[in-house]
């Protein structure tokens, strides 16, 4: 699953168990990633800064469907970024939930100052690097991607974690224009919702505070 | 929250749970008065102020600009409601008068930001100096203080470490409460002339050299406009947006007036100049050992430090998110729209923020000027003349908005109050130029006086030419000028 997909990338399980990603971002990239499912099983139609559902059947998975149900019950937030933030409030709880019942994580947790702190931890070192490694393979040597992974791929660099994915300094340029010419070839719902989510990360900068 | 949670009668859970962490008036106006660093302006600007310009209007200056500003804020608050984009001072400008203004207003706030934050290395100095001394025994140069801050406020910066928002409120409230003991025991006791009213009188404000105390005044309500960014925040942002943008300017001409005349009062208004020249950012605390323990006047200087470091990261936290929407925009490189994966901090902006500042300490600390007057005072009060700039031009956009876009607002929104507060801002705008002298404290004629006004109108020059150079080189970067982080909506990312 994307938001599956996205996690691991975001999220170091195979060293420190720590967030690659400030957990801000990975909670508006999993949201994107969320609805991105939604898009990739036609669910839902994006289109500029609003979507709506066009089928409303189960998609036999618990998280998706969840969302998928809350999009249901309230038609009339058609809007990208009311969205995001509903779903921001929960994505990091609900996806990492789903990679831990899976097997695929363990998580360990501790408090820090009153505040509880996660580490994730991988099971299976090759599942958890795959997706990274796939997007990297695939961007350096400007490898069609699957629909799955183009979202994948738009989303993480939504997020700037770009750089992080394409380790190599020397290939970041190259990879970087593919990456654009991609976007460009991208199914348009799935560009849009790209779009929104890197809007409401740079927004989140801008209204930044604690 | 329940008000907010229900459209009509079934309750919405997408909007009740968005609702839930909504920010209410009373916490957007701590938001914007934090940035405002209240001890700083006081103890800081204000007596610098009297020393250097050598006149005592300060009081009643700050309320004229602050009843001016409330004006602004009305048509101001209204534009918001309307702007997909409610942030900085240059969006407004964008979408009232065109991108090229845009543009070029967006270099003007980057300038004055900029010095602004870079002014309050020179204030550190100041501040902390005694401290050391009477506790540590130290007393270094002004620039290793300044570099020690410099360093900490570079890595805070690019770690994405605000100063946090409750310990703001705490330094705050405390910085408020310290400056009103102080403003009742100069008000207490005041000088053998009496207590004199003379600083709070509208004649005070018809002397040469008026306009250096519109833009000192103008200096301190510095961050009321950034109560407009919460409005995607904030709990019902029809009212709350305006009410806490009203409040903060009163709080802020309230409490500025107050303390200014207090210091009058204590010394006599004859003598509050050659004190202030004499005593210099100490003059608050001295006046103030005079009645008060000195326990009290030993938080209070404590305090004076935190106030300036606070305003030094809020100040360079601000120039780095302007940075950031205009690298988002394109108008800027790429690189400064990205953001740091690990903290989320926009790291060029900062980067050349921190950049920025370390050059103007070693240039100051080689020259050999004063941190003080040349790079606190100077520095503030070219930033404060750059934001009265911004303010002026953005009421001018928000009339020509309205006009050609009346978006259902009452005409007292659109007209009846944006107009009187352009003509105020235009003759403020007019009358610091003339008096940019008085100032700086520089003789009439001195280059200095004309130097720092002209930097801004080549800014916006090559700003306006930058957007012609944008528009028949890179129309989506153009068409996207003024929509911040909501420029990837509308061009290609990546």
């Amino acid at each position: 699953m994307l938001a599956d997909d996205f996690f691991l990338v975001s999220w170091d399980t195979t060293g420190t168990g720590k967030p690659r990603l400030h957990v801000q971002g990975i909670a508006l990239g999993l949201a994107g990633a969320l609805l991105g499912e939604l898009v990739l099983h036609r669910r839902i139609v994006v289109r500029g800064v609003r979507l709506h559902m066009s089928d409303s059947r189960p998609v036999k998975e618990s998280v998706a469907d969840r969302a998928l149900a809350d999009l249901g019950n309230s038609p009339h937030h058609t809007d990208v970024r009311t969205w995001l933030a509903y779903l921001a409030q929960r994505s990091l709880e609900e996806v990492s939930g789903r990679l831990l019942t899976a097997g695929l994580l363990e998580r360990e947790s501790r408090r820090l100052l009153k505040r509880q702190k996660f580490r994730f931890f991988a099971t299976d070192f090759s599942h958890a690097v795959w997706p990274a490694t796939r997007l990297r393979l695939a961007l350096g040597q400007c490898r069609p991607l699957s629909p799955q992974d183009m979202a994948l791929a738009t989303l993480v660099d939504a997020c700037d974690l770009t750089d992080t994915v394409l380790d190599d300094p020397d290939n970041r340029r190259a990879s970087r224009d593919y990456l654009t010419t991609l976007l460009a070839t991208m199914p348009q719902p799935l560009r849009d919702l790209s779009r929104q989510v890197h809007a409401a990360v740079g927004d989140s900068v801008l209204t930044y505070r604690t | 929250m329940t008000r907010t949670a229900r459209t009509g009668t079934v309750p919405d859970p997408v909007a009740g749970a968005l609702a839930a962490d909504r920010l209410g008036a009373p916490t957007v106006v701590y938001f914007v008065l934090s940035a405002a660093a209240p001890l700083t302006v006081v103890a800081g600007v204000v007596t610098t102020g009297y020393a250097v310009t050598g006149i005592t209007g300060l009081p009643i200056a700050f309320l004229v600009v602050g009843a001016v500003l409330s004006v602004f804020a009305i048509g101001y608050v209204a534009m918001a409601r309307h702007m997909a984009n409610a942030g900085a001072f240059y969006t407004y400008v964008t979408r009232g008068l065109g991108r090229p203004a845009g543009i070029a207003a967006a270099w003007v706030a980057l300038i004055a930001y900029n010095a602004l934050q870079v002014g309050l290395y020179g204030a550190l100095g100041a501040a902390a100096a005694p401290v050391l001394e009477r506790w540590l025994g130290l007393a270094p140069a002004w620039w290793v203080i300044s570099l020690v801050a410099w360093a900490l406020v570079a890595v805070l910066g690019v770690m994405r470490v605000d100063v946090n928002g409750r310990l703001l409120a705490v330094l705050l409230t405390a910085e408020v409460a310290v400056i009103l003991v102080f403003d009742l025991a100069d008000l207490m006791n005041p000088a053998a002339s009496g207590l004199s009213f003379a600083a709070l009188s509208p004649s005070a404000l018809f002397v040469p050299g008026v306009g250096a105390l519109l833009v000192l005044a103008t200096l301190g309500f510095v961050g009321f406009e950034s109560s407009v960014v919460f409005s995607e925040e904030s709990r019902a942002p029809r009212r709350t947006v305006p009410i806490a943008t009203y409040a903060s300017v009163a709080i802020v001409a309230v409490v500025y007036a107050l303390s200014s005349w207090a210091m009058t009062v204590a010394t006599g208004p004859d003598s509050i100049v050659a004190t202030a020249r004499r005593d210099q950012a100490d003059t608050v605390f001295v006046l103030a050992e005079a009645h008060l323990g000195s326990v009290v006047v030993d938080i209070a200087r404590v305090l004076f430090v935190t106030s300036v470091f606070a305003a030094m990261v809020s100040f360079h936290n601000t120039t780095a998110r302007y940075f950031f929407a205009l690298g988002r925009e394109r108008v800027l490189p790429a690189v400064f729209g990205r953001t740091r994966a690990r903290s989320g901090a926009p790291q060029a902006g900062s980067i050349a923020q921190s950049a920025l500042g370390l050059v103007v300490i070693v240039v100051y600390a080689v020259l050999g000027l004063d941190p003080l007057v040349q790079l606190f005072f100077y520095g503030g009060s070219f930033g404060g003349f750059g934001v009265l700039l911004l303010v002026f031009v953005t009421s001018l956009a928000i009339i020509v908005f309205f006009a050609r876009e009346p978006s259902g607002e009452a005409l007292s929104r659109r007209v009846v109050a944006p107009v009187p507060a352009a003509i105020a801002l235009a003759v403020m705008v007019w009358l610091a130029l003339d008096n940019f002298a008085t100032l700086l404290g520089v003789p009439e004629g001195d280059p200095l006086a004309w130097v720092l006004p002209v930097v801004y109108g080549v800014a916006a020059l090559l700003g306006v030419v930058w957007a012609l150079v944008l528009r028949s080189g890179q129309p989506a970067v153009y068409a996207a000028v003024g929509m911040g982080a909501k420029a990837a909506t509308a061009q290609d990312t990546a």
